[in-house]
């Protein structure tokens, strides 16, 4: 009895597509009218808090605060903001004339409605020393802290931050309707593949030239390589190294490299009984040839990383270190060895009758990081470490830290994640053993110490002094392996101009661009 | 043994190559699967490497072997087990009675009514890498194939005169089925076990193909063309060999098959 | 006639329960923390770790035993809920509608299209033998000996990226359809033009065939009156067949051309541990298959009567 009407709701379903198809044909974004977007994430909610790096990306969510190239906090909803004397209090003033897309104005009311709820939710808000969020008058925000915090400005610009309209969220703080400030306005939501986003009109700031702008999710990373090739897609991100060179080859397109503050990094658990000397550590580094990966594997030279954070981040960069100089503590065979690690008729490294073998764990959302992961495997055999490689998902890393079963973890870590790096800095080193994606088991009380004073930190000079120090610790002490440093690869379609990489990955920039008249 | 026809003889012929190709390749390559040159990556082939390096600087031929090998050995397997546990079940089927007959028929509706991929999927979720368990869930898609036909040729055999006089003689169960019960069923389940391995390797494949089960360095055909596709204008050769390889060995198992789907 | 749609109730309701069960027993006994791997879907990789998986198993109540679950599931299920996807939190019903449609357009449509090619195909190579009869099976073997996926992988590269006509990837117009219902269709056709061409084959050579001929009819006559239903039956009961095993050539064909449907989204939900997701898909799929299944039957039914007896 069940079974008519649902068969009858299928037949309808598939009729009404048809017709949706033959609709969408003839109106709303076609391919002369839309930039269209192909990037890997799939997103499944309009919550910010979820899947805001989408939304913040198309444009469509807007933060109090934006972040400029270098890393500097710049105003947005907020045209100005002042920390009191004591750092325990920041006040916003908003700027005036901003309305929804719901078409209702921007007011101080709203804002911290807005920052109420995403502080009940996951994201890096929950854990700042907040003591109140309150609205000022009609157009300024006040948030008042139990102690000085400097990365405030930097967490209220993460994309789970972002402004909207009161009517946007139901009952529960779920979200309907994702009335944002942005230049774009959603205009189908179709998860988990795609979100199309018409231009709005009231925009505050640069209004977008192009009418629509389509993202596509695709999957696998040679299928979005062949929209790049046959122009399906205007911008493709996050392009397989692989293809490289046969796209470069192309001339309806733009092949465009941007360095970003994602770093490939090893995480190790320093705790186990093989990797507890730092000696283990550094013999598992040097034994890394890290140029043949950045030209064979990833292909592109130079991307070769020895640091965890990247040259960018110059207060995190330590500019005396180059390739030689881990060098100096030794080789990987004469640090093992001292280890009393030996190898045996196998080539095999061995001690007390036990051999040096590794699991490390990575995680498919990135081919890089298998292919990366496949030739760290033959390198770590040829010092006789034998490594057996599992591919997973990436909350394995997390969960792999939490039960302590974790051994080597290779994963993609954005050190922008938060604009100022102390904020990932302080999850990945700050408390006790380390972070989900940070150190595991490894203590330092130095670096923690120096952290937590970073927080409160807000002379420059200071700031950098404490911040070398701390990379310098990271560098010696290797409780993290970086790999190489991120180049993000994207194709621009040449019938688009004005397009720009954001670092932070925050935005495309879409109101930017314009379509070159032909 | 049947009596073959030379199309069969030809699928074997191929068959049997492929396989002392894998042999000799695993047994005397001088290269391992894992061991890279990133200074060699993606030459033609030469006399050291016959069959060319591919993007990591491993040698080809030696990969090409041990995966053609992993394929035979887990269609192999599958096949085996698929047609032992199908023809039994089947075959029980028909002999225990209504109540048997009544539970492997839900049984059987359930799985077929699930796409066996997605079975599959979900074992390969539970034990990642594992070719256990690759195994067990290609061989438990597809003995309901060899259950449906068995059982339904069983069903003619057992009311057959033949079977009815040797049962009223006194001979065993075990008579009754090799001498009535076998002879009828056998060339059906060596068609369906051909098709069987053909089946098993493009599933291995496919899973291949959604990165599925497979861990590297491990060779798999349908990785190793997934791996290589990005390469398809470079070095075409490359990705040619996986390719080939399924093909000639799904092929092969088709002709041995010999009659037609 | 009656007694079979009795009979295809009872197996629908098995089909359902075992379905459900099955998967549910399948997807609990799945290694790992299921918070993290729904939090990994819900937050995306950057955001991933233990905070948000807390979060996630308080909201949704994971700890509750397997027990409980699945009684909640089975007494939903008897009010034809399916529940709320633990990833995005929207009804399992709509996001399995809206990948059902997807998959059906694309099933429906290669069915059509493998149709299309497969039965003049067949008929052509059974009415004018060898040579051609060789060459297009030969053509046919080579296409079966491959995985779908490269069949899939040589159009792209042809229709799409050489000759630009169709779009890679994507769907929302009828031009995205083309290619992954092509690749469906041609590999159906290789396997189906045999299946028309021996049963044509069959019914050319029955003696009430060629009598036919003998006392006078037409070709075409002969062809339409005695040839058509004959040749039908088999090759009904073949599509209806392939027509629940194409959902695994689906599962790479949605992959490899970004649709969003049930095959694609069932992989995806076992990935993020998305148990309502997989039972439901599952379960619709269970459905389907049992309802084409009759639907095979009563047509065939309906072209050959005299199968009512068997």
């Amino acid at each position: 009895m069940k079974v008519m009407p649902f068969y009858k709701r299928i037949l309808f379903c598939s009729s009404i597509l048809f017709g949706l198809l033959a609709v969408t044909a003839c109106s709303g974004p076609t391919s002369s009218n839309t930039v269209s977007i192909s990037a890997a994430f799939e997103f499944t909610s309009l919550d910010p808090s979820k899947n805001g790096y989408i939304f913040s990306r198309m444009q469509v969510v807007e933060t109090l605060l934006d972040v400029n190239e270098k890393g500097l906090l710049i105003p947005a909803l907020a045209k100005d903001w002042q920390v009191s004397e004591d750092a325990r209090t920041w006040t916003f003033d908003l700027r005036d004339d901003v309305y929804f897309h719901d078409g209702t104005l921007m007011n101080a009311e709203a804002v911290v409605n807005s920052l109420l709820i995403a502080q009940t939710k996951h994201g890096a808000l929950r854990n700042a020393p907040i003591n109140s969020i309150s609205a000022a008058g009609d157009s300024s925000v006040v948030i008042s802290l139990s102690r000085p915090y400097t990365l405030l400005g930097a967490v209220l610009a993460n994309y789970a931050n972002g402004i909207l309209s009161p009517a946007a969220y139901g009952n529960d703080e779920e979200v309907l309707a994702l009335s944002g400030t942005g230049p774009y306005k959603v205009f189908q939501f179709a998860p988990p593949h795609k979100l199309v986003v018409e231009k709005f009109d009231d925009y505050w700031g640069k209004k977008a030239s192009i009418p629509f702008a389509s993202y596509l999710t695709g999957h696998r990373a040679e299928s979005r390589v062949l929209q790049a090739k046959s122009g399906q897609a205007d911008i493709v991100f996050g392009l397989d190294p692989a293809s490289l060179p046969s796209l470069q080859r192309m001339d309806i397109l733009t092949v465009s490299s941007n360095s970003i503050p994602r770093t490939i990094v090893l995480k190790l658990n320093s705790g186990h009984r093989f990797l507890n000397d730092v000696r283990a550590r550094q013999a598992l580094s040097l034994a890394i040839d890290r140029k043949g990966i950045a030209k064979g594997v990833l292909r592109i030279p130079g991307s070769e990383a020895e640091q965890i954070l990247p040259a960018s981040m110059s207060n995190w960069h330590l500019d005396n270190v180059t390739s030689e100089t881990e060098s100096e503590v030794g080789t990987p065979e004469s640090l093992l060895s001292s280890l009393g690690w030996n190898k045996n008729a196998n080539g095999m490294l061995e001690r007390e009758g036990e051999l040096f073998e590794l699991t490390l764990i990575t995680y498919a959302d990135r081919p890089e990081l298998t292919a990366v992961a496949t030739a760290i495997q033959a390198q770590w055999q040829a010092i006789g470490v034998t490594t057996k490689v599992e591919i997973t998902n990436s909350s394995a890393i997390a969960m792999g830290h939490q039960d302590g079963s974790l051994e080597v973890a290779l994963i993609a870590r954005n050190y922008g994640f938060i604009a100022d790096p102390l904020g990932v800095m302080l999850s990945d080193f700050g408390s006790n053993g380390g972070g989900d994606w940070g150190a595991m088991n490894w203590n330092n009380s130095a670096l923690s110490a120096d952290l937590m004073t970073l927080e409160q930190t807000s002379d420059p000079v200071s700031y950098k002094e404490i911040a070398q120090r701390s990379a310098q610790i990271l560098f010696n002490q290797r409780p993290m392996i970086p790999v190489s440093s991120y180049v993000q690869q994207t194709s621009v379609n040449n019938r688009i101009k004005g397009f720009r990489y954001d670092p932070f990955e925050r935005s495309f920039y879409l109101n930017e661009m314009e379509f070159v008249k032909p | 043994m049947m009596k073959m026809k030379k199309s069969q003889w030809v699928g074997l012929a191929i068959l049997l190559a492929l396989l002392a190709f894998s042999l000799g390749g695993m047994a005397f390559s001088p290269y391992s699967i894992s061991q890279q040159d990133l200074n060699a990556i993606m030459e033609s082939p030469s006399a050291i490497h016959w069959l060319g390096t591919d993007h990591f600087g491993r040698s080809m031929f030696t990969r090409m072997a041990h995966a053609v090998g992993l394929s035979f050995g887990l269609s192999l397997l599958c096949m085996f087990t698929s047609s032992l546990v199908g023809t039994a079940f089947g075959v029980w089927s028909v002999w225990g009675g209504k109540k048997v007959d009544v539970a492997m028929g839900i049984v059987v509706n359930i799985l077929l009514a699930l796409p066996g991929l997605v079975v599959v999927l979900l074992f390969a979720a539970i034990a990642p890498g594992s070719f256990l368990v690759l195994y067990l869930a290609i061989s438990l898609v597809q003995w309901v194939e060899y259950f449906r036909v068995v059982r339904a040729v069983t069903q003619g055999v057992i009311q057959s005169p033949a079977r009815q006089s040797s049962r009223m003689m006194g001979f065993g169960r075990w008579y009754q089925f090799k001498r009535h019960i076998w002879p009828a069923i056998s060339p059906s389940v060596f068609t369906l076990a051909a098709f069987g391995g053909a089946n098993a390797i493009l599933t291995m494949a496919s899973l291949g193909f959604v990165y599925v089960g497979i861990q590297p360095p491990l060779a798999e055909l349908g990785l190793m063309t997934v791996e290589l596709f990005p390469y398809y204008s470079e070095a075409p050769w490359l990705l040619a060999q996986p390719l080939v390889v399924i093909a000639l060995m799904v092929f092969a198992f088709h002709l041995l098959a010999g009659k037609r789907a | 006639m009656k007694a079979m749609l009795l009979e295809r109730l009872l197996q629908l309701i098995t089909v359902v329960w075992g379905v459900g069960t099955l998967t549910f027993i399948l997807m609990r006994s799945l290694p790992g923390d299921m918070a993290y791997r729904i939090a990994a879907s819900r937050y995306g990789q950057d955001n991933v770790n233990s905070e948000a998986a807390a979060l996630v198993r308080e909201e949704l109540q994971l700890d509750q035993s397997p027990w409980v679950a699945y009684w909640h599931w089975l007494t939903d299920l008897l009010q034809f809920k399916l529940g709320d996807s633990l990833v995005s939190g929207l009804p399992v019903m709509d996001s399995v509608q809206h990948m059902l449609g997807h998959s059906l357009l694309l099933a429906l449509s290669g069915l059509m299209l493998s149709v299309l090619i497969a039965v003049p195909l067949g008929l052509l190579s059974a009415w004018r033998g060898n040579p051609l009869d060789s060459v297009l099976m030969g053509l046919s073997s080579a296409i079966r000996a491959m995985p779908v996926f490269v069949v899939g992988v040589l159009l792209l590269l042809f229709f799409a990226l050489h000759w630009g006509l169709f779009p890679v990837a994507g769907f929302g117009t009828p031009a995205h359809l083309v290619l992954p219902a092509l690749t469906l269709a041609i590999s159906l056709a290789a396997v189906s033009n045999r299946v028309v061409r021996d049963s044509a084959k069959h019914t050319f050579q029955a003696a009430f065939y060629r009598f036919s001929r003998v006392k006078g009819l037409s070709e075409w006559q002969t062809f339409r009156q005695h040839g058509v239903r004959n040749i039908a039956v088999p090759v009904v009961a073949f599509f209806g067949i392939q027509l629940v095993s194409m959902i695994e050539g689906i599962v790479m064909i949605e992959s490899l051309f970004s649709w969003p449907g049930i095959g694609h989204g069932l992989a995806h939900a076992i990935f993020a541990r998305d148990i309502p997701v997989i039972q439901g898909s599952a379960l619709v799929m269970g459905v389907l298959f049992v309802l084409l299944n009759t639907l095979v039957d009563i047509i065939c039914l309906w072209i050959d009567p005299r199968g009512a007896k068997a």
